[in-house]
């Protein structure tokens, strides 16, 4: 897992930094084949969500083996697919998300003899931080300070519909819990009841059966 | 992105502003035994903070659950000049056994890793955790740079400040939706086990009524009753 940094000048230090930044701001996980593995992310309606993926070469310089291949798919919360690529080694997909809720990207490796170990680079953005800034930035002589603010705007704003968002679920939980309770009491009052005349139809039956066979 | 200020000092900066952090993971995984996830930290110093919590759980007799134990380990760090390993392989950072959610801030130095859980039970959990890389470009690093401002670091600090908020906004989020399967969970079978020994008591007395009936009919034994 080497990641080549090149340590001779500070700027190309950094230029090096920024161009792995683009590539490489990820999570990598390992993956057998013949294994899936799914890693879902919640995502609010009418947001923007990119994702890009592709296979970590374990062995620098030569090419990938034939038989490092995956096969991704990203389903949306209700089950409708939104991407699919069989059999490649990476891909990109990008796609406005109509239903809110969990969507989920499915990985899966063919099943190979001797079990491999496919290390897979996954980068998954929606909602603010998968907005193209630099096309942004390079509609005119915008400053780039004023970019970061608009980039911490859009977060507040974010941050301010989530609190709306949670509060929402909050009073979801407390109305539900409340029912629960409601129902519990009626519940105990009930179980009263049905012991109570459990008792009084027994004794009933029974006296009534004893005065048949006249032993009372 | 270069502008009328010198060409390299301004790439410099522009590459500081945008590369530092907005770097940040929000995923949940489905955990059966052992799961780990990598991220790669560029530079010392940098803090990782983040969270977890167990969403999806098996809501049981058991008051606690077990949860998940979670790991992070340091990959080991090959200096590029020496091209020599100088730490070893998956030295543990930090630990915590069997919990269902906690959140984490540390400093780390560069290099890859590893977020690991492990799970001990049985039943796959689903995980969902946040995490996030963070780095405030310091005076030093720019020291070679005149055009240095401190409000770049402001700015940076302030960055920090707000995606520490969101961080924090999803752990609530995530906790809330642990909560919330909980306590469905325990409204159903709540409900299903009084409805339960409602139907217990009263096959119980009709099979008492049944029982003394039998005994009291005549043709199994005259004298004995």
């Amino acid at each position: 897992m080497n990641i080549p940094i090149q340590r001779k000048g500070f700027s190309l230090l950094l230029i090096s930094v920024f161009s792995l930044w683009s590539r490489a701001d990820s999570i990598r996980f390992d993956l057998e084949s013949g294994h899936t593995k799914c890693i879902s992310e919640d995502i609010k309606s009418n947001s923007m969500t990119v994702g890009k993926y592709q296979i970590v070469n374990p062995n620098d310089g030569h090419p990938l083996p034939d038989s490092h291949k995956i096969t991704v798919r990203v389903t949306s919360a209700y089950g409708n697919s939104q991407h699919y690529s069989d059999d490649v080694t990476e891909g990109h997909f990008a796609f406005q998300a109509v239903e809110a809720g969990d969507y989920m990207a499915c990985f899966f490796a063919a099943d190979h003899k001797p079990s491999t170990t496919i290390t897979v680079d996954f980068d998954w953005k929606s909602g603010v931080a998968a907005k193209d800034w630099t096309s942004v930035a390079k509609k005119g002589s915008v400053e780039l300070m004023e970019i970061e603010l608009k980039k911490m705007l859009d977060t507040v704003q974010t941050i301010h519909d989530e609190m709306y968002y949670l509060r929402e679920r909050e009073e979801e939980m407390q109305l539900l819990n409340k029912a629960t309770n409601n129902k519990m009491f009626w519940f105990s009052f009930l179980s009263i009841l049905v012991c109570l005349s459990v008792t009084g139809i027994q004794l009933w039956h029974l006296k009534s059966f004893f005065e048949k066979k006249k032993l009372i | 992105m270069a502008r009328g200020m010198g060409g390299e000092a301004a790439a410099l900066l522009c590459l500081l502003m945008m590369s530092a952090s907005w770097r940040a993971a929000a995923l949940s995984l489905i955990v059966t035994d052992v799961e780990c996830v990598y991220e790669y930290v560029y530079y010392k110093d940098d803090t990782v903070s983040g969270n977890f919590v167990v969403v999806d759980h098996d809501a049981s007799w058991r008051s606690s659950n077990p949860g998940v134990d979670f790991t992070l380990k340091r990959g080991s760090i090959i200096d590029p000049e020496l091209m020599q390993v100088t730490t070893p392989e998956n030295s543990i950072v930090y630990s915590l056994k069997g919990s269902t959610g906690d959140k984490f801030d540390f400093k780390v130095s560069s290099g890859m890793h590893k977020f690991c859980f492990h799970n001990p039970s049985n039943s796959p959990e689903a995980v969902a955790f946040n995490i996030h890389v963070g780095h405030i470009p310091k005076q030093q690093d720019l020291a070679k740079d005149e055009h240095f401002e401190p409000v770049n670091a402001k700015i940076a600090e302030l960055r920090e400040s707000l995606t520490s908020v969101t961080l924090e906004q999803k752990y609530l989020k995530a906790r809330g939706y642990h909560h919330r399967h909980t306590n469905e969970s325990t409204r159903k079978r709540v409900i299903g086990y009084t409805v339960g020994e409602y139907v217990l008591l009263v096959a119980l007395s009709g099979l008492q009524v049944v029982y003394i009936r039998k005994l009291f009919s005549k043709p199994v034994a005259y004298g004995r009753v």
